[in-house]
């Protein structure tokens, strides 16, 4: 079995490296960007993760508008919000429902629990994609 | 706002000159004192102007009333010597001189004349010298000699006089009507001299009195005032008359004298024309001031309980107002307060959750770096001080988690969540909340009584929250006890709007200098304790409680226990609750 490919999004560089080494040394194959932008351009590049962790504040484009963008490309990705201000997610009017994250943590995560939460989504995924949703 | 005039402001202190004193008791007594004096004037001032006219309209009424009497007993007295003058006139010249000193002709003339008027007292005839040559009448008056008197000596032809009463040569009271009358065939004027009992006068003026409260008597104008008729006070006719008659001769005079026992004497003096009389009128002391006491007392008594009434009233409203007023002032300082505390306690709350939000982030990097630190630990093989670094790792990363607590119970204080509503029965939920507690409490020997109210409606909120805020009043009043007492959990409707839920324990309270701290974020007594507090307990209740559209309030006796009520909406008013949360929210 392939290992489970994720993107960190978050425009702390040190947080967002610092976080992809551990994931990959608990067997992710993990990649960071420091930007949204980036981000969707790896993913338009058809470098598809299987779970995403967004931070939910970033410059130019904020997590839940990333989230969007994500799930409309392919509503199988699984996005974990990384949120650095309290733990809950502006969940407001049905469109914002419609493309709801996977969950959502507060940073500073414990890793255990991160890693639980992202098996947790790949699970989720894999399920998705059996049934031969977003492809 | 219309602005006071300035007497009144000079009056009643202004407001706002004396804010730093605003609800001491002397300000308020100053306030009711001048309230009162103010009142009581504009009430007395009409009053006793009232008293004072109708005083002197009464005593006004009073004289005019006199000065009728006085004119019309004049009038009278005036029309009947008229009427008697010209009797005695047209019987004089109805006869010749030569005639009348005829004594059966007089003789005859005087018993007619007697029948007619029973107070003619005898006639005589008297010639140009003065000399009386017949006279018919009870005494022997014929050649007696009335020169010397005034009657015969001033009246001219065709004219009657009147004299004064006098003894005469009978020395019995009367007086003289004197006819003159000229004789053409001697070319010489004689006198018909009519004498006319003083009691006719009498008891003619004694008609007159018009009330047995005066007495009306003629007083002799020439000379020495004497009287003419009968008076009650001074006495029978020719008694000398005590006091100087006025100088004013044409229509009523009145005048005010003292008299016996300090009573006011009136009384009104009128000249009657053609005589030489002036009546006299008084309305003695006692007699008339019985009237006017009576009139003065009832004034006096009216007045008297008015004012009293009156003072009584002010007094009694004054008071009522001032109280209002200032119960009024109290509750606006008390809210004043509480809105203050609020405003502070969301500032605090804005300032704290934006420096947690400030430090969360460069401390999630510390975690990260920890994190990583201890993994390439593991992976790493032996070396020296591998064992210290990662003991030092580990207590870095305890450091972290400490700080983790803080700055996640702070952001969750202040983050922007999605209140999920649902209906809820507030009695279920307290039996819920105490199934998390039963056995905490159990273990410290603490009963937890629920007094549930009923009929309570079903309010629409947070089940989460509501769980969160009680868990922890619950959980401080536990503490608060420590071991072996009593939690009570009371729930009750308030109105149709609001419930209220009191979690009330007989711990140790909270002193008054703390008690208005206990919501400020950091603020904790547990620090003895084995389980140390962050502080944010309450601060965090507050905050959900506010969100939830509530209100939280608490009361506490040191050594008795402490009481924390809330009081939630039926329904949350969703625009305003979102307002409350903007402004409390740090925002992002």
């Amino acid at each position: 079995m392939s290992k489970v490919k994720v993107l960190v999004v978050d425009d702390e560089v040190e947080f967002a490296t610092t976080l992809a080494e551990r994931l990959n040394i608990r067997g992710f194959e993990t990649t960071a960007c420091f930007c949204t932008e980036d981000a969707l351009a790896l993913i338009h590049a058809k470098d598809i993760p299987d779970v995403v962790l967004l931070d939910l504040k970033m410059p130019h484009m904020d997590g839940m508008e990333t989230l969007e963008e994500i799930k409309k490309y392919n509503p199988t990705i699984e996005v974990i919000m990384l949120t650095g201000h309290g733990g809950g997610i502006p969940l407001i009017g049905a469109e914002r429902k419609k493309y709801s994250p996977f969950d959502c943590i507060m940073k500073p995560a414990d890793i255990n629990d991160l890693t639980t939460k992202i098996n947790q989504a790949m699970a989720k995924r894999q399920i998705a994609i059996n049934r031969g949703e977003g492809k | 706002m219309r602005k006071k005039p300035g007497w009144i402001k000079k009056i009643f202190f202004d407001v706002e000159d004396y804010h730093e004193s605003m609800t001491s008791p002397e300000r308020y007594r100053r306030f009711r004192r001048t309230l009162s004096l103010v009142m009581i004037a504009a009430f007395l001032v009409p009053l006793i102007l009232t008293t004072m006219l109708s005083y002197y309209a009464y005593r006004s009424n009073m004289l005019a009333y006199l000065r009728w009497n006085a004119e019309s007993a004049t009038k009278t007295i005036e029309t009947f010597l008229t009427e008697l003058q010209t009797v005695l006139l047209y019987t004089a010249e109805g006869h010749t001189y030569e005639e009348l000193i005829n004594q059966d002709n007089l003789n005859e003339l005087y018993h007619r004349l007697k029948t007619h008027y029973p107070g003619v007292v005898d006639l005589g005839i008297i010639d140009h010298k003065g000399i009386q040559r017949a006279y018919a009448g009870p005494y022997e008056l014929a050649g007696k000699n009335y020169s010397d008197r005034e009657c015969c000596k001033t009246s001219s032809a065709g004219k009657t006089v009147i004299g004064k009463i006098e003894l005469g040569y009978r020395n019995v009271p009367h007086f003289c009507i004197s006819a003159n009358v000229f004789s053409r065939t001697s070319g010489k004027s004689w006198t018909f001299r009519t004498g006319i009992d003083a009691a006719t006068l009498d008891k003619y003026i004694d008609n007159l009195s018009t009330s047995p409260l005066s007495d009306i008597f003629l007083v002799s104008r020439k000379g020495e005032p004497l009287l003419q008729s009968t008076s009650q006070i001074y006495g029978s006719p020719l008694t000398p008359y005590p006091f100087e008659l006025p100088s004013n001769r044409i229509g009523v005079t009145i005048s005010e004298e003292r008299g016996v026992w300090d009573y006011v004497v009136l009384k009104a003096v009128s000249y009657i024309e053609g005589t030489p009389w002036a009546l006299v009128l008084v309305k003695h002391g006692y007699l008339y001031g019985k009237d006017w006491s009576f009139f003065k007392a009832r004034l006096f008594f009216i007045v008297m309980i008015s004012t009293l009434l009156a003072l009584f009233v002010i007094l009694q409203i004054t008071k009522l107002f001032v109280g209002r007023i200032r119960e009024a002032d109290e509750k606006r300082e008390s809210m004043m307060a509480e809105v203050e505390h609020t405003s502070k306690l969301a500032s605090i709350g804005r300032l704290a959750a934006g420096i947690a939000h400030e430090i969360n982030n460069p401390l999630a990097i510390i975690s990260a770096k920890t994190g990583l630190i201890t993994d390439l630990l593991e992976l790493s093989g032996d070396f020296k001080y591998k064992e210290k670094i990662g003991s030092e790792i580990h207590g870095t990363a305890n450091a972290v988690e400490r700080c983790k607590v803080i700055t996640h119970r702070l952001l969750g204080f202040a983050r922007r969540m999605d209140v999920s509503l649902e209906s809820i029965s507030v009695n279920n939920l307290m039996k819920e909340v105490l199934s998390f507690l039963d056995q905490e409490a159990m273990y410290r020997g603490i009963n937890v009584d629920l007094e549930l109210g009923e009929s309570i409606p079903i309010i629409e909120s947070d089940r989460g929250q509501l769980q969160q805020i009680f868990l922890n009043l619950v959980n401080n009043a536990i503490d608060a006890i420590g071991k072996d007492g009593k939690v009570t959990i009371k729930t009750k409707k308030l109105d149709e709007n609001s419930i209220q839920i009191d979690v009330v324990d007989n711990g140790k309270g909270i002193p008054q200098n703390i008690i208005s701290h206990i919501f400020e974020p950091f603020f904790t007594t547990k620090e003895s304790m084995e389980k140390k507090g962050t502080g944010l307990g309450l601060f965090i209740t507050y905050g959900i409680i506010k969100k939830l559209g509530g209100h939280i309030s608490v009361r506490s006796t040191v050594g008795v226990g402490t009481t924390f009520s809330v009081i939630l909406p039926v329904k949350i008013n969703l625009s305003r609750r979102a307002h409350d949360v903007e402004s409390e929210s740090p925002g992002g």
